[in-house]
Order: structure tokens, then C-alpha cells, then sequence
């Protein structure tokens, strides 16, 4: 075979490989498929600071009333597990789905490569990170801090309870299937959520089971706890109202889709915003439906009560005001790119962290943009 | 509405919620579902992929006559192309009959490989994904959701680390190739033929190693069927066994007559190369065996007695 034969059959080997490739990617694998981890965290709001995760997998910390930045921002390694590119790349930057947690000194973020890390609040500097070696399974719930002990779930289905000062584990408990919900603490209880389909009540003291309650499909959102009551929705489209001392079924409704996103209470109703684009608003004691808002697109984004309003965000990007009196919303703003990372408020300001990795602040009354800064400018 | 939402209104949506519900009925077996599916799919296509092979076959038995053609108006493209459509015209043959009915199973194949990727979705946004294709009024699809991943050595959702299914995707893919191949009197076509034989088997393996391997099972599954089909259709194993160098004895027929006729008259060689060598290297090429016609040109000068260089001289 000639050489010119030769380049010539490599030549159209490239471009075959680059045409199937592209061709697979563009039809089967595109990123808006979600084949590719890219993370949502929502915003922790601490003494005038805005913590949460880029989507460059970095934590950063920005001064509420200027939007300085308070250190420059803090980068974690991505996974070393390898991936290929098509559908099962390995992320470039480290996914970070959960919302920051902060207590004391310290903030703790958690990321999709398995590693919780703790974070010096003033300065950024890493105080620990858990496990010191290797990583655990990809981590998409966020840390809960309660007492000294910071609690979070793990793909690999175990929730682990470890010291917030040092990062040592101090008891571990493990469920059927993966853990993607962040836990909810409760006096001395932590409720959450598995691929398992269960809901689980532990003691925090030692990861002990106090009780476990049994849907028809995965428990991904985070449980709210109000009045001596768990509300917690299921894949399998229930939401669930469960005894908090037993675990016992009080009530549930049935939405047209999954519930993703932490319901949230007011005067007597809960809020559920669910998948099938709707928010829910039924009363606590007995889940009778007091009032429907459609908002035309999936409803990921944990909402949230600001001021006697609860605020809601559509996937469209789309922001709501609700009323359950007169059974009305008011759009605050459009913010025209998709939400799914949790709500924050904070002196009736809104902070939205949206899919273009652009943190919005809007006024929570008017709804009115007060200023909007992307995170990949640093 | 635009495409996209009319796409997944008809096709996606049905196909995903399909192959969750039928997930349930097999054990709640992600693998099995995806095996069952692309039989399902198959057997449903059957008819366009018959369609495809039979006129891919009467395109692969004109093969001889087209070589003669080139070789007749190879220097008038245009009385070529004329020519070549006069055959085509007289042998109830369209070129189009190959594509067609694969065009048309395109989009099939495209939303089977669009639903697995979505049903073996790994990320929070990949589940988001799946959400908006499932149907609210099937209550079944949301207890089946997410499904188990793991199928025997395989967890569906990421590429198979143990290598097994990308060689399993190269071996059924060539297997496949080569039954269908065409054999061409064009040499440099038969270069082409040889290394697309080679070539797709080789980047398929290569994507396995990249893709979930659910995805790489379908591939496997359509690759065995394919083979099957082909097998009953064009009544055998194809270019596998001339490989082999069995000759099929039907066509030996005119092959030797045309031979016996070049014997009996004990033409100068010169002129058998002239006037038989491109019936006889047609022919031999259409078996698949180019390299033989240097054989049959070699037998042409023991009858003539001559050799080449002797005429020179």
C-alpha cells in the first residue's frame, strides 16, 4: 500500500469516526439529555454572604451587599474514575448538586466526585475533607449540620453522620439503593429518602432506625418536617404526610408526575411543587387540596416563603408569587433559563442560581432584577 | 408544536414508556427489556429489512454485469451512466431499493437508541429527562422507574469495563458486513468494500468502550438478528463462505463454459486477454476470488503454449 493510499484510508477513518460519533452524540447522548453531570446548587446564605457551588465545580463566596467576592474561589478535583466522551464522559468539573451547608467557621459542600468538603468560611482555605482517601459514590443531596455532627447521603445508598470539626465518621447507616435526597434533622431525628422507595427516620445520635415508611417509587426529595408531621413526595407521584414519632400514614395526594423538590409550609398549607409543572397547595391535617397553580413546566426547584409569599420557579425559568386565597400567581420574572437549584431569600431578596450558571437576585415584592452576576467570570 | 415535540409525542414517548412497562414483565430485567424490544422493533421492520436485502442482493447479481459496463463505456461517463440505467431498467433493479426501506427504518432506530439512552439515565438532569416522557395515566411506568441496571456482567448504564461487549459488538457487526459486502470488479471499490468491512466493526467496538453498555446490548442483539435474517433471506452465508473458498456450483457453470470455449479455440493469448479476460475476471471477481484471475489468464497460456514474454520476443 502506498503512503498516499495509506493517509488516504486514515483520512476517511478520521472523518467516519468524527461523522458517528457527532451523529450519536447529536441524536442519542446530547448534554440537554442530561447524559452529563453538571450540577444545581442553591445558595446558603450566611452573615452577609451567598455560599454555594459553580457549575466549574468550584465553591463560591460572595459578599451580599456588594457582590465582591469574599476569597477567590475554591476549586475541587474531578473524579479520577475514567469515562470515555459519548454518553458516559467523565465530567471535566466536579458536578456539585447539593446546597452548601454553613455552621460556625465553617461551610461544607458536598460534590458528584464523592467528597465532602469543609471549608474555612472566612478565608477558603480546605479544613477537611472526607474521605481523605479515594472518594465515595457520587454525592447529589446536600450536607445537613446539626449539633457537631455534619450528615449526608451517598450513591452508594449509606448516609454518613461525621464529625463537623474534624471530618471522622461516627456511624454510618445503609439503605437498598442510592441516596440522591439531602437529609432533613429534627430534634433528634434525621429523616431521608432512597432509591429504595423508602423513607427512613435515624437517630442522630448513633444512625439507629427508628422507623422506616415504604412508597412505590424512588425518594429523592428532601422531607420538610412541620407540626410533628414528615411531607415527603415519591417518584411514584405521592406525597406523603407520615407520623414523625412513628412513621405512620396520615394522608398522601397524587400528582400527575414525580416530586422532585422540598415542599415547603405556611399557615396551615403545604406546597408541593411537582414534575407534572404544577405547585399543590394542600392542608397539613388531612392533604385536602386547597389550590392548584399550573406553571406550565416542571417544578424542580425547592420553593420557598418569603414575607407571607410563597415563591415558586418553573424549569422554564419562570418565577412565581402565590397566593392561595384567591388562588392566584403572579410572575415576578422571567428569567428565561432553566431552574433547578433550590430558592434562598434573604431581606426579601430571591436568590436564583440558574442552568447558565448566572446567579440572579430579584426582588422578592416586585420582582424586579436587583443584579445578576455569572459565576465562570472568575 | 415543532418537530422535536411531534418526535416525541409519536415515536419517543411511546417507545420509552414501552420498554419500561416491558422491563416489568421481564423480571423487572432492564436487559432482557432491551433484548426484547429490539426483537419487537425488528420483527415489526421485517418487512422494509427484506425489502432492503432482497434488492441489496439483485444489486450484488448485477455486480458482473455493471463490471462490464465500466469496463465497455468506462471512458463515456455519460454512455455509462445511460447504459447502467438501461440495466437497471431491464432487471426491475433501483438502486433506491437498498436505501429506502433503511431510510425509512432510520428514525426507528434512532428513537429505540434515543429511548435506552434515557431509560439508563445516570444523572439527576438524565432522570429530570425521563420524567417528561413518562405517562401520567400508567401508573405501572412510575413504580418501574428507575430501573435495576445490572444484566449479567453489565451495569446497562455505563460501558463494560471487562471488554466483552465491545468484542461482541466488532465480531457481530463483521459477521454481519461480510455476509452483505458486495463483490465489485473495481478493485479499487473492492478496497473500499474490505475496509468499510473493517472499519465500522472496529469504531463500533470503539464507541462501546465509550457508551452505556445498555446501549451496546442493542447493538449486539440488532447485529444477531441481522445476521439471522440474512442468513434465511439471501439463502446462506453470503461472502462468509466464499471466504472459505467454496465455490458456489451453480455459477461454475458459465464459468467453465466460457473457459472450455477459449480452450477449444486455442486463442492467441493476447487476444483471450483481450476478449475473454474481462467476461472471465467478471466472473471470477463476482466469486469473490479477484486474485484468481491471474489463474485463469495462467491456464489460457498452458492450451496457447505461448507465454507473454515470447510473444514480446
Amino acid at each position: 500500500m502506498s503512503f498516499r493510499r495509506l493517509i488516504g484510508k486514515l483520512s476517511l477513518l478520521v472523518v467516519m469516526l468524527l461523522v458517528l460519533t457527532s451523529g450519536l452524540t447529536i441524536f442519542g447522548c446530547r448534554g440537554e439529555l442530561g447524559a452529563i453531570a453538571r450540577g444545581w446548587s442553591g445558595v446558603a446564605i450566611a452573615d452577609g454572604a451567598l455560599f454555594l457551588g459553580s457549575m466549574d465545580g468550584k465553591l463560591v463566596a460572595i459578599n451580599e451587599s456588594n457582590q465582591d467576592r469574599l476569597w477567590p474561589d475554591v476549586p475541587f478535583k474531578a473524579s479520577e474514575q475514567s469515562g470515555g466522551f459519548g454518553c458516559a464522559r467523565a465530567p471535566e468539573a466536579v458536578a456539585i448538586y447539593g446546597t452548601p451547608a454553613v455552621a460556625e467557621d465553617l461551610v461544607y459542600i458536598a460534590g458528584y466526585n464523592g467528597k465532602l468538603y469543609a471549608i474555612n468560611a472566612k478565608t477558603g482555605a480546605l479544613r477537611w475533607v472526607h474521605p481523605r482517601e479515594g472518594e465515595l459514590e457520587p454525592i447529589v443531596g446536600g450536607p445537613v449540620v446539626a449539633l457537631d455532627k455534619v450528615y449526608i447521603g451517598s450513591s452508594s445508598g449509606e448516609i454518613y453522620a461525621l464529625n463537623a470539626a474534624t471530618g471522622d465518621r461516627e456511624w454510618v447507616f445503609e439503605t437498598g439503593d442510592k441516596i440522591w435526597s439531602t437529609p432533613s434533622v429534627n430534634g433528634d431525628t434525621l429523616y431521608i429518602g432512597s432509591f429504595d422507595k423508602k423513607l427512613y427516620a435515624l437517630s442522630v445520635a448513633d444512625g439507629s432506625k427508628k422507623w422506616q415508611f415504604e412508597t412505590e417509587g424512588a425518594v429523592v426529595a428532601t422531607p420538610l418536617v412541620y407540626d410533628n408531621t414528615v411531607y415527603a413526595g415519591s417518584f411514584d407521584r405521592y406525597l406523603y404526610a407520615l407520623n414523625a414519632a412513628n412513621g405512620s400514614l396520615r394522608w398522601k395526594f397524587l400528582a400527575e408526575n414525580w416530586f422532585w423538590a422540598r415542599p415547603v409550609a405556611a399557615n396551615g398549607i403545604i406546597y408541593a411543587g411537582s414534575v407534572d409543572g404544577k405547585v399543590y397547595a394542600l392542608k397539613a391535617e388531612n392533604g385536602d387540596k386547597v389550590a392548584e397553580f399550573d406553571l406550565e413546566s416542571p417544578v424542580v426547584s425547592s420553593l420557598i416563603s418569603v414575607d407571607g409569599s410563597i415563591i415558586a420557579a418553573s424549569e422554564a425559568g419562570q418565577v412565581y408569587s402565590l397566593t392561595t386565597g384567591n388562588n392566584q400567581k403572579r410572575q415576578l420574572v422571567n428569567l428565561e433559563e432553566k431552574i433547578y437549584a433550590p430558592l434562598a431569600a434573604s431581606n426579601g431578596v430571591i436568590y436564583i442560581h440558574s442552568e447558565k450558571d448566572v446567579l440572579y437576585a430579584v426582588d422578592a415584592r416586585s420582582g424586579a432584577t436587583l443584579w445578576s452576576l455569572s459565576l465562570k467570570s472568575e | 408544536m415543532d418537530i422535536g415535540q411531534i418526535w416525541d409525542l409519536i415515536i419517543l414517548s411511546p417507545m420509552i414508556n414501552i420498554l419500561i412497562v416491558v422491563s416489568g414483565y421481564l423480571f423487572h430485567n432492564f436487559g432482557l427489556a432491551i433484548i426484547a424490544l429490539t426483537i419487537i422493533v425488528r420483527v415489526v421492520t421485517l418487512p422494509l429489512t427484506l425489502k432492503q436485502l432482497k434488492a441489496t442482493k439483485a444489486m450484488q447479481e448485477l455486480q458482473p454485469k455493471l463490471a462490464e459496463l465500466q469496463k465497455k463505456h468506462g471512458k463515456d461517463r455519460q454512455k455509462l451512466a445511460q447504459e447502467q440505467m438501461q440495466l437497471y431498467k431491464e432487471s426491475g433493479v433501483s438502486p433506491a431499493g437498498c436505501m429506502l426501506p433503511m431510510l425509512v427504518q432510520l428514525p426507528i432506530w434512532i428513537a429505540l437508541f434515543q429511548s435506552i439512552i434515557r431509560v439508563v439515565a445516570v444523572t439527576p438532569e438524565g432522570f429530570l429527562n425521563l420524567a417528561r416522557h413518562l405517562y401520567s395515566s400508567w401508573s405501572e411506568v412510575f413504580s418501574l422507574v428507575p430501573l435495576n441496571s445490572k444484566f449479567l456482567w453489565l451495569d446497562l448504564a455505563i460501558p463494560d469495563r471487562l471488554l466483552l461487549l465491545p468484542i461482541l459488538v466488532g465480531g457481530t457487526m463483521w459477521l454481519q458486513q461480510k455476509m452483505v459486502t458486495p463483490k465489485t470488479a473495481d478493485p479499487r471499490q473492492q478496497a473500499q468494500s474490505t475496509m468499510m468491512l473493517w472499519l465500522m466493526p472496529l469504531m463500533f467496538a470503539f464507541l462501546t468502550l465509550q457508551f452505556p453498555a445498555g446501549l451496546a446490548l442493542y447493538w449486539v442483539v440488532s447485529n444477531i438478528i441481522s445476521i439471522v435474517v440474512q442468513y434465511y433471506v439471501t439463502g446462506g452465508w453470503g461472502g462468509l463462505v466464499l471466504v472459505s473458498g467454496r465455490k458456489p456450483e451453480g455459477k461454475d457453470k458459465t464459468y467453465l463454459k466460457r473457459i472450455t470455449a477459449v480452450e477449444e479455440k486455442k486463442v492467441d493469448y493476447t487476444e483471450a486477454e483481450a476478449d475473454i479476460g474481462d467476461d472471465v475476471g467478471a466472473d471470477i471477481t463476482e466469486r469473490g476470488t479477484a486474485r484468481k484471475a491471474p489463474a485463469g489468464l495462467k491456464m489460457i497460456r498452458r492450451y496457447s503454449g505461448k507465454s507473454k514474454r515470447h510473444k514480446r520476443q
